[in-house]
């Protein structure tokens, strides 16, 4: 009590002043403790215009039409080889994306960020083609070819289209692990970048296989 | 802790031990009590103050119990007010955010979702939500340069893509506008839309913004808040696959058969 008077009596008076002053002062340690919490238990939920948001946003839709293109060779694929590749990949990174959503639910931000996408990246402007297109995505005129295409030739552009998409993929997720301290973030990340890159070397190999068939 | 009271003269001294001490070496007037009380307003001829034994000395552990408890409360409170209202805190408001947008028209109806290959009479142009094909228009970022059937992009609008929709007397340039903000961002799609009557209309799954100008600011405000976010499916529903034929009418059961047989689609 920092404001008490005694009467003559030795009433003790617990003026309405000081009262305020006691519950003012008692928010704002409430405040700074949830304000302080949350920055060092939870590591500092990211922000808005951080690398783990845009890399969140960004990595979707870069992953999303790599389902496009993986659904596209499950479907239309010639040999079982490419249809299992682009299963294997469509259901892999679709799974990836609801840990991404899930992620801005937790940080409690916006699907889309207020920024141009990339913007997260050092270089990022400069890696954006055809406007919004992020590295090694195709352009829509790309997709409709794959889509557009019988036979062998879905193979070959599947593998052409995935092997530059997922280039530009690990391009992405070096961005982010170099920014990056975020346990969940760096852990996905790191087994995007893994796994992407061992499916490169499957589609190159996979590329000569299907050469000599 | 004393409770207090402002009890006034006629009220004998009324100190209540919480402690539950005995009032051992109560003096009188000591302790701060030197005071006079001050600017006692009803302050009326002053009665002789007799000395009274109360327990003047102060029961420090109750007091100090009570005012951390008080304190921790209170942060507790601070606590959650912090939380809930933290800027883009816990409670992201896509919905506040879209109703805050000027001309925005929010459809509340009960729409339905039922799948059909007829053709659907909506009541709104271009519709806002209803039922729908079974088939999706892709909405991959895609910009068609042809109408496409209602029927397939209210199936879009509920796995949550946004809908930008522009008279086709649009002039080349302002399309060109359109068209940066839709190509290659998935959950969005773009085509002309005869008789409509504003040169610009955007539909998310039950809200419209109606404007008439490429570079009005409210079409970044509308696809900021709604893109994704109106998903009736959340945000892991399909943009991908689909169909991207153009025209009037849905495709029959036919055709959408043939789109999930590998192929053969328009």
């Amino acid at each position: 009590m920092t404001d008490t008077r005694n009467s003559p009596r030795g009433f003790t008076i617990v003026s309405a002043r000081g009262l305020a002053l006691v519950t003012a002062v008692a928010l704002l340690v409430g405040l700074s403790l949830g304000f302080g919490l949350s920055r060092v238990l939870g590591s500092g939920s990211p922000a808005d215009d951080s690398a783990e948001a845009g890399f969140a946003r960004d990595m979707t839709a870069h992953h999303a039409q790599a389902v496009a293109m993986g659904m596209i060779a499950t479907k239309k694929g010639y040999s079982h080889e490419v249809r299992t590749m682009g299963e294997d990949i469509a259901m892999t990174q679709q799974g990836q994306i609801g840990i991404m959503s899930q992620w801005l639910r937790d940080w409690g931000l916006n699907n889309n960020g207020s920024g141009r996408p990339m913007a997260w990246m050092p270089d990022g402007d400069q890696v954006l083609t055809n406007g919004n297109l992020m590295p090694g995505m195709a352009t829509q005129a790309e997709m409709d070819a794959l889509q557009n295409a019988t036979g062998k030739e879905v193979d070959r552009l599947f593998l052409e289209m995935m092997i530059k998409h997922h280039l530009g993929g690990v391009h992405m997720v070096d961005a982010v692990l170099e920014q990056s301290e975020d346990p969940d973030v760096t852990w996905l990340a790191k087994s995007m970048k893994a796994g992407q890159q061992a499916e490169i070397s499957d589609m190159q190999r996979l590329q000569e296989t299907l050469a000599k068939r | 802790m004393s409770i207090s009271t402002q009890g006034g003269e006629q009220h004998r001294p009324n100190v209540v031990k919480v402690g539950g001490k005995p009032a051992a070496g109560a003096k009188p007037n000591t302790g701060g009590g030197k005071t006079p009380p001050k600017g006692g307003k009803g302050g009326g001829p002053k009665k002789p103050i007799t000395p009274v034994k109360v327990n003047q000395g102060r029961n420090w552990g109750p007091i100090a119990m009570f005012t951390a408890v008080g304190l921790l409360a209170a942060g507790i409170i601070g606590w959650g007010v912090w939380a809930a209202f933290r800027p883009g805190g816990a409670g992201y408001g896509w919905e506040g955010r879209a109703e805050g947008i000027s001309g925005i028209t929010h459809f509340t109806q009960d729409f339905g979702r039922e799948h059909t290959y007829d053709q659907v009479k909506y009541e709104q142009s271009p519709p806002v939500g209803g039922n729908h094909s079974y088939a999706w228009q892709t909405c991959m970022g895609n910009v068609y340069d042809a109408q496409i059937p209602n029927e397939h992009a209210m199936h879009s609008l509920e796995h949550g893509a946004v809908w930008i929709t522009y008279r086709p007397d649009l002039p080349a340039d302002q399309v060109a506008k359109l068209a940066a903000k839709v190509t290659g961002v998935e959950k969005m799609m773009m085509s002309p839309y005869p008789g409509l009557d504003k040169p610009i209309s955007l539909q998310a799954w039950g809200y419209q913004l109606k404007v008439d100008n490429a570079d009005d600011a409210r079409i970044g405000d509308f696809i900021g808040a709604l893109r994704v976010n109106a998903s009736l499916e959340g945000p892991t529903a399909l943009c991908s696959g689909g169909n991207t034929a153009t025209g009037e009418k849905p495709l029959t059961e036919q055709q959408v058969a043939a789109l999930n047989n590998g192929g053969m689609q328009g």
